[in-house]
C-alpha cells in the first residue's frame, strides 16, 4: 500500500508522441500524470487542479512554452509551481536565461536521459508534497492553538466563576457577621474586640487576595457590561499594584462586540500591560481604544520604556522572538482577521492591534 | 409601618447574612427574597417592597439590568446594588439604571448606615402602595 499521497504532474506537449515518451519514463514514479496539447489546454488543467510539476516543450504552436510560463507565474496561486522545460532546439545560453528568468527549475535539452528526467520530477514532486504536508501541519497547528486559546479562556472563566460563587459568598457572610459583631463591641472586652479588629483585617485582605485573582482570570464586568468599563477596571487596578502610571482613552461609540473580540482584546491589553511592568522599566502606559475610518477597532498600548531588544528602531510585525505573549495575541488576531503591529524604539513601545469590526454585530448596552 | 426590604441574590449565604443583619433593626422587615433578576422583577411587581438590595452577578439577568427594569417599574423605590465587583465603572453604570447606591460585599460594614441614610429619618412610608401582605415571600 503506498503511504505517500500522488501529487499531480502535468505534460505540455503539441506532439502526442512525446507526451507518451514522458508517460513512460515517469509511468515509475506512481504519481498522477496529466496531459496536455497545448498551451491554453495546460491553463484549464492548472486552474482545476493542484500541480506539482510541469514539464513542457519550449516551442509549441499559438502560445509556446516561454509564454505559457509567464502566464502560469502571473496567477498567484501558481507561483510556486515547478517548470521544467524541454527543448530541442533553444539550446543556447540565451535561452537558458530566459527559462529560468521566468522561473523554471531546470532546462533539459533532447534527447532526453529517462533516468535523469526520472530523478528530477521526483525531486521536485517531492517537494510538492513535503510542502503541502507542511502547509497541512501548519493549519492544523493553528487551528489547536485557537482550540488553546478558547478553552484557557473558558478555563480562566470558570475558575473566576468558581471563586465568585464559591469563595465570595463566604467571605461577604463573614464580613457582614463581622460588622454585626463590631456594633457590639461595648459588650466585648477590649482583647475580644482586639481580636475582632484583627479579623476584620483579615477578611478584607483575604476578600481583596480573591477578587484579584478572579479578576485576573477573568473580568466579571467583561461578560456583564462590555469591553471597555472592564479594561478601565482593570487598568485601575494594574497602576495600583504595579504603580505604572496607566492612562486610559477610549472611544465611547464601542458599544457591546462579540463575545469573542471583547475577550481577546482584552486579553491583549492585559499581556501588553503585563509587558510594560515585566520588561519596559516605563512609569507609564497608555490605552487607546477607537474605530479607524476603515472600519477597523484600534487598540494601541504604549509606553516609554526601554524598548523590545530586536525590534529597536524599527517596526516589526513577526516578533516572533518575544515569547509566547506576543505569538498569543497574534493567534487571537488572526483569528478574528486583525494583524499587530509593533513600533519598538530607544523612546518605548507602541503596540497596535487592529480588528475588523463588523457594525452589524455591535450592539449597545 | 415598618421598611420592607426585598433581597435579589443568587447566594443562599448572602441573603441568610443579610437577613440577619438587616432584620437586627426591628424596623425593618424582609418581605421577599429571589436568588436571581427575573423572580426579583416578579416580587418586585407582587410586593411593592421599600427598599431592594440587589446583586450584581448572578445568572440570568445581572444586577443593573434588573435594576433598570425595576426602576421603569418604580422609579421611587431605592435600588442597592451589593456586590463583590463594587468598582467607579460599575458605580457609574449602576447610577444611570437608578441605583442608588453600590455596596461592597467585602466590606459591608457601612452598609446598614448608608442604607438608613438612604431611607431618611422619617421616611418610614412605602415608597410604592403597599399590595402586598406583611408575610414574607420567597422566590425559588
Amino acid at each position: 500500500m503506498r503511504e505517500q499521497e500522488m501529487v499531480n504532474i502535468l505534460m505540455v506537449d503539441d506532439q502526442p508522441g512525446k507526451l507518451i515518451t514522458y508517460e513512460a519514463i515517469l509511468g515509475e514514479l506512481n504519481e498522477n500524470l496529466i496531459k496536455a496539447r497545448s498551451g491554453k489546454e495546460a491553463l484549464d488543467h492548472l486552474l482545476k487542479t493542484d500541480i506539482a510539476v510541469v514539464l513542457m516543450d519550449v516551442s509549441m504552436p499559438e502560445l509556446d512554452g516561454f509564454e505559457l510560463a509567464d502566464m502560469i507565474r502571473q496567477h498567484p496561486r501558481f507561483q510556486k509551481v515547478a517548470i521544467i522545460f524541454i527543448s530541442a532546439v533553444h539550446l543556447t545560453d540565451i535561452d537558458r536565461l530566459n527559462a529560468y528568468q521566468r522561473g523554471a527549475v531546470d532546462y533539459i535539452a533532447v534527447p532526453i536521459v529517462p533516468e535523469l528526467l526520472r530523478a528530477k520530477v521526483r525531486v521536485f514532486a517531492d517537494l510538492h508534497r513535503k510542502t503541502r504536508q507542511l502547509e497541512m501541519l501548519n493549519r492544523d497547528l493553528r487551528s489547536l492553538s485557537a482550540r488553546l486559546l478558547a478553552m484557557q479562556d473558558e478555563e480562566r472563566r470558570r475558575i473566576a466563576r468558581d471563586l465568585h460563587d464559591g469563595i465570595g459568598p463566604l467571605i461577604a457572610a463573614l464580613s457582614m457577621n463581622n460588622g454585626m459583631l463590631a456594633q457590639q463591641t461595648k459588650k466585648l472586652g477590649p482583647e475580644v474586640a482586639e481580636v475582632l479588629q484583627q479579623n476584620n483585617q483579615l477578611v478584607e485582605q483575604l476578600s481583596k487576595e480573591t477578587r484579584t485573582i478572579s479578576h485576573l482570570l477573568h473580568p466579571p464586568l467583561l461578560d456583564e457590561i462590555g469591553l471597555l468599563p472592564a479594561i478601565k477596571m482593570f487598568a485601575e487596578g494594574f497602576a495600583e499594584r504595579s504603580s505604572v502610571k496607566v492612562a486610559v482613552e477610549l472611544s465611547p461609540d464601542i458599544g457591546r462586540l462579540p463575545p469573542n473580540v471583547e475577550i481577546s482584546i482584552f486579553r491583549i491589553v492585559q499581556e501588553c500591560l503585563t509587558n510594560v511592568y515585566r520588561h519596559s522599566g516605563s512609569k507609564t502606559a497608555q490605552i487607546k481604544i477607537s474605530h479607524t475610518p476603515d472600519k477597523l477597532l484600534s487598540v494601541q498600548v504604549c509606553d516609554e520604556g526601554k524598548g523590545m531588544t530586536g525590534t529597536n528602531g524599527a517596526s516589526a510585525t513577526s516578533g516572533s522572538s518575544h515569547g509566547v505573549g506576543l505569538s498569543g495575541m497574534r493567534e487571537r488576531l488572526r483569528e478574528l482577521g486583525g494583524t499587530l503591529e509593533i513600533q519598538s524604539g530607544v523612546h518605548g513601545t507602541t503596540v497596535i492591534a487592529a480588528v475588523p469590526v463588523n457594525k452589524t454585530m455591535v450592539k449597545s448596552i | 409601618m415598618r421598611t420592607r426590604f426585598l433581597i435579589v441574590d443568587d447566594s443562599e449565604l448572602v441573603r441568610k447574612s443579610l437577613r440577619t443583619v438587616l432584620q437586627a433593626n426591628p424596623e425593618w422587615e424582609i418581605c421577599g427574597e429571589a436568588p436571581d433578576g427575573e423572580k426579583g422583577i416578579e416580587l418586585f411587581k407582587e410586593l411593592h417592597p421599600n427598599i431592594v438590595i440587589l446583586d450584581f452577578q448572578m445568572p440570568g439577568l445581572n444586577g443593573i439590568e434588573t435594576a433598570r427594569r425595576m426602576s421603569e417599574i418604580a422609579p421611587a423605590v431605592p435600588i442597592v446594588l451589593f456586590t463583590q465587583h463594587a468598582s467607579s465603572d460599575l458605580e457609574k453604570h449602576a447610577r444611570e439604571v437608578g441605583i442608588r447606591s453600590v455596596v461592597s460585599k467585602t466590606n459591608a460594614f457601612p452598609m446598614v448606615g448608608m442604607i438608613e441614610a438612604l431611607l431618611g429619618p422619617t421616611d418610614s412610608e412605602p415608597a410604592a402602595a403597599d399590595l402586598g401582605g406583611s408575610e414574607k415571600r420567597q422566590a425559588e
